[in-house]
């Protein structure tokens, strides 16, 4: 049974489980403050974001150069790639807004990651990375980097509302509207539909697989969701500045094409210029669940059909909470589980009216989110599991900006060509199918082990790169700065701090015991050579197995 | 050939439906593609090796190979009124109502030469026509949830618990279900360079201290710990650990290099494109020049996975569908002719690699406006020189199709599982049978 009572006082423990989980980790200095407040009050502040001061956040993300450039190809005809004083926008490296003409997807992945790195409110970018797996969509269809962040954006601004208006949210969201066909989904007159979204919305989305629809349910759905789609205004087409002919779209704005005007807008999502949208939608009643419905009808402001995806929750509001539940289960909790666990969640969640944001706030706090069973007990993904040694081992965004050239990790080398996530097995923004990325011990392959140890050398073992007579680190890293501000009196200590740091699983005595006689095997002093071998060490800890743990 | 009795064993109540297809031999009546006559079967290796391509995405194979004849070519016309393949220029004809769309590029010809067994309508009980449920249980070899893949429990059964790291090989990234044991699991190795731990992330420089940081790492996974979890990193840390330790990973990780001697879809020199003439996709010729390359280097892998995606045609299948058929049967038959040319210690590589392609499931008869949506029953093939070229288990009759408008399965997909663990892998009947856990009858195309 899930003791979802909260916890009424919390360990320094308690507070770095719960950061590693709802967050990318905390320091110890960050942790021990947390933990002087009630926990209550504190993980509420921490998923309203009420704690995080963002300005410098802000700022950065305004006016800096999110990741070091200069060592990024340049060219002007190339978009994706970049020449910083010859493109437009407030800086080189985004694909949104006045620079959705590079559509560049290693440039989307490091703004995420460094997204991810930077946020004081980090859980903000938590959510975003669950929901990006539960709605997992992929840029190889889309072809849209803006549009892609324009769903991950959707994910940081809704991803706390209740579930059935995330769900129609995501329903009309451009990227997904690509993703799974419902640009094409045709069911005017005797027309007959594309039924691919309305069985991964049930299948993946909200019910799982054979649980509370059946075909029909899948062709009605279909019916009722045909001709969801979007329009573009003119101002939407970003020019690329070397080739004004080729224009990327930064925007799209749901629409139903069911005949009607177009305006305010004044491009389909293909067939160009029109006066009115095509008839795609399909008119009449269905038959969803047993339930008669009128999918033409547009009370309370809704889409025509949208009726049809809101009566998932309606009418087999039991069945999406235990799905829900077993997806929060296995990424916030644990993949061990017992069916009463996930039971219990699920009425937890059906209590709370599918209010995300209540529901996060209950099973976070609980008694059972936090049992020290739970700690470690899951595999961490592999975006996650980079992003949280880097909010640890560099430095913070206030000395990254005072730092010249700027210190921010260079993620924009670190995604080069979109193939460190990929074969770490998480392809952020492009995931193969849209059942995302299944988690815990699913993460690990062979491959993706050898990956992670390539990445953690990156990072600890400072890879660096020269491009026009600079080099940089990959990961900008100082030992004496950030690992070790105190200098540390034995191999031993050097040891404590980086697992303070790092927050491995258990690693075996033995184990750790053989790593510290091979690296020190006389007697210890803290120069350079030795600080050397405390990058190897943590090279070791993050490629341990416990250092897959979280 | 198979015979009448193994016929009999997997068509079930669809039985009617095979009229034709046991006097129908590899496709003897083609003489497209410019291929021979059919040629006997070759006797099988001694150290044969399995190739799997998974077609993912649940392929249309009705247009890959549509009825060309009898009351199904009806049924075909009328529901692929938009995207049916009904001009018989389009189509060699393989007797027996059906044909192969000469998009699927060279295939063809590995008919016409007796090399190819063709498995249409093979499927699986109550399929609930998810992708994933489907892959999962494709792979499982199981219609219940086994946690374990059919291929994964041959390795638990005959790869030795502390060796054969090599044996079996997924030349993709992931590391799919099929290949998952309890105890073993297949390496995967997506590309032929830098196979080295530790090694840097962007291929630039040596790390320092490569010996302690490598016998460290090994303490490490050969360690035990409670948390649950420690062993699948353990576990798949010392694949590679062990892998990149063979001496075939030469200097630097690098496999020693080789040039196929074909021309492999998406090549500059290969004379077919796409619909646009843009470059066909290269994505599974890749893989199998990786594989290609790593039997001539000489690794022991007697198992090969590798995957073409793309096949979810929902929408835009008149262009997609032609672009994927000629990349996938282009690439098997350039794979073909390429292992012709490599000759190590165990053999001529084209007499011991058979080709095994599956589909997690077909498509409905009923085309949507542009596509096709999830259906049931799929095509199957084998490919080799020991293969005995013809039909295995009689095509659906869609005249009679389930509630949802979807072909009803012909073939068990155990019953391919059991034939190529038996026939091929050789493991012993009572051992294929407790790896499927149960009695399947065989194919009689081994």
């Amino acid at each position: 049974m899930a003791d979802l009572s909260p916890l009424a006082s919390w360990t320094l423990a308690d507070v770095q489980h719960f950061a590693r989980r709802a967050g990318f980790g905390l320091n110890p200095a960050d942790a021990a403050a947390l933990q002087a407040q009630a926990p209550g009050a504190a993980i509420d502040a921490w998923i309203d974001g009420t704690a995080a001061d963002s300005a410098a956040f802000t700022a950065a993300l305004a006016s800096a150069d999110v990741v070091t450039e200069a060592l990024v190809t340049a060219s002007t005809t190339d978009p994706g790639s970049v020449d910083v004083p010859a493109v437009p926008g407030p800086h080189a490296f985004l694909v949104e807004g006045a620079n959705a003409w590079r559509n560049n997807l290693n440039t989307a992945q490091a703004l995420c990651a460094w997204r991810m790195q930077h946020n004081p409110y980090a859980f903000q970018e938590r959510m975003a990375l669950f929901w990006h797996n539960l709605f997992a969509t992929g840029q190889h269809k889309v072809n849209n980097a803006a549009l892609m962040l324009k769903q991950i954006q959707l994910f940081r601004s809704q991803g706390l509302v209740k579930f059935d208006d995330l769900l129609v949210a995501v329903s009309k969201d451009p990227a997904m509207c690509i993703w799974l066909d419902s640009v094409l989904n045709n069911a005017s007159g005797t027309n007959i539909p594309n039924e691919n979204y309305a069985r991964e919305v049930m299948e993946l989305y909200s019910l799982g697989a054979d649980n509370g629809y059946n075909q029909t349910d899948i062709t009605q759905l279909a019916r009722a969701l045909s001709g969801w789609s979007f329009t573009f205004a003119e101002t939407d087409y970003i020019a690329n500045p070397a080739s004004p002919s080729q224009k990327t779209a930064a925007d799209g704005h749901f629409r139903v094409y069911d005949g009607s005007a177009i305006a305010p807008d004044t491009r389909l999502y293909y067939g160009g210029a029109r006066s009115t949208t095509y008839n795609l939608h399909g008119t009449g009643t269905i038959s969803l669940f047993g339930q008669t419905l009128d999918i033409t009808t547009t009370a309370n402001g809704w889409a025509k059909g949208e009726n049809a995806l809101r009566s998932i929750l309606v009418q087999r509001g039991p069945n999406c909470a235990q799905f829900l539940a077993k997806r929060l289960l296995i990424h916030f909790v644990s993949a061990d589980y017992s069916a009463q666990d996930q039971s219990d969640v699920a009425a937890m969640i059906q209590a709370a009216g599918f209010d995300l944001r209540v529901v996060m706030k209950t099973l976070l706090k609980s008694n059972f989110f936090f049992d020290p069973a739970h700690r470690f007990a899951l595999v961490e993904g592999p975006v996650s599991w980079i992003v949280r040694a880097a909010r640890m081992l560099c430095p913070s965004l206030a000395t990254a900006s005072a730092q010249t050239p700027k210190g921010y990790p260079a993620w924009r080398l670190v995604t080069s060509n979109a193939t460190t996530f990929d074969q770490m097995g998480m392809k952020l923004l492009d995931a193969s199918g849209p059942n995302g990325w299944k988690e815990h011990t699913a993460w690990l392959n062979s491959n993706t082990m050898r990956y992670r140890t390539k990445a953690a050398a990156a990072l600890t073992l400072n890879e660096t790169r020269s491009s026009g007579g600079t080099t940089y680190p990959l990961f900008p890293t100082s030992l004496t700065t950030d690992w070790f501000p105190t200098a540390p009196a034995s191999a031993q200590a050097v040891y404590d701090r980086l697992v303070a740091l790092l927050q491995p699983g258990t690693i075996p005595a033995s184990v750790s015991a053989a790593w510290l006689a091979a690296l020190w095997p006389s007697t210890f002093t803290w120069d350079a050579a030795a600080q050397t071998k405390a990058r190897e060490l943590a090279f070791l800890i993050l490629c341990s197995p416990a250092g897959q743990l979280y | 050939m198979t015979t009448r009795r193994e016929f009999i064993q997997t068509l079930g109540a669809t039985g009617a439906a095979l009229a034709g297809l046991t006097a129908c031999s590899g496709g003897g009546k083609s003489s497209g593609g410019g291929g021979g006559s059919t040629q006997p079967p070759a006797p099988p290796p001694a150290s044969p090796i399995l190739v799997i391509v998974n077609i993912d995405g649940g392929y249309d194979w009705l247009n890959v190979m549509p009825p060309n004849a009898g009351s199904n070519l009806g049924v075909y016309q009328t529901k692929r009124a938009t995207l049916g393949i009904t001009d018989s220029g389009l189509l060699t004809d393989l007797g027996s109502g059906a044909a192969l769309n000469k998009d699927f590029t060279g295939m063809d010809t590995l008919s016409a030469l007796g090399r190819v067994a063709w498995i249409p309508g093979i499927g699986m009980p109550n399929p609930n026509l998810s992708h994933f449920t489907s892959i999962d249980l494709w792979g499982q070899g199981a219609t219940v949830p086994a946690g374990t893949g059919w291929l994964g429990r041959f390795a638990d059964t005959a790869f030795s618990p502390s060796g054969d790291v090599l044996r079996g090989l997924s030349v993709t990234s992931d590391l799919p279900v099929m290949l998952k044991g309890a105890s073993r699991s297949f390496v995967s190795i997506p590309s032929a360079g830098g196979y080295v731990f530790p090694a840097y992330l962007l291929n630039g420089g040596t790390v320092p201290d490569a010996a302690t940081l490598e016998t460290g790492w090994g303490t490490a996974l050969n360690a035990t710990s409670p948390d649950p979890g420690y062993a699948a990193g353990a576990q798949a840390g010392k694949l590679f650990f062990d892998a990149q330790n063979n001496p075939a990973f030469g200097t630097g990780g690098a496999l020693a290099a080789r040039t196929p001697s074909v021309a492999y879809p998406g090549d500059t020199t290969y004379p077919i494109t796409r619909l646009s003439g843009s470059p066909l996709t290269s994505s599974l010729s890749n893989q199998f020049k990786l594989i290609a390359q790593m039997i001539a280097a000489g690794l022991p892998g007697q198992v090969y996975f590798s995957r073409l995606g793309g096949w979810d045609t929902h929408s835009n299948q008149a262009v997609d569908h032609p672009n994927l058929q000629r990349a996938l049967g282009g690439s098997i038959k350039a794979f073909y002719d390429d292992l012709a040319t490599i000759t190590t210690s165990a053999g001529n590589a084209q007499d011991r690699v058979m080709i095994l392609a599956y589909s997690e499931f077909g498509r409905r008869v009923q085309e949507n406006n542009g596509g096709t949506d999830h259906g049931t029953a799929g095509l199957a093939f084998c490919v080799g020189k020991a293969v005995k070229g013809g039909f295995y288990g009689a095509y659906p009759d869609l005249t009679n199709l389930d509630a949802n408008g979807n072909m009803k399965f012909t073939t068990d997909f155990r019953s391919l599982y059991a034939t190529v663990l038996d026939r091929w892998l050789g493991q012993a009947t009572s051992t294929t049978d407790t790896l499927l856990g149960s009695a399947y009858p065989r194919l009689g195309f081994l």
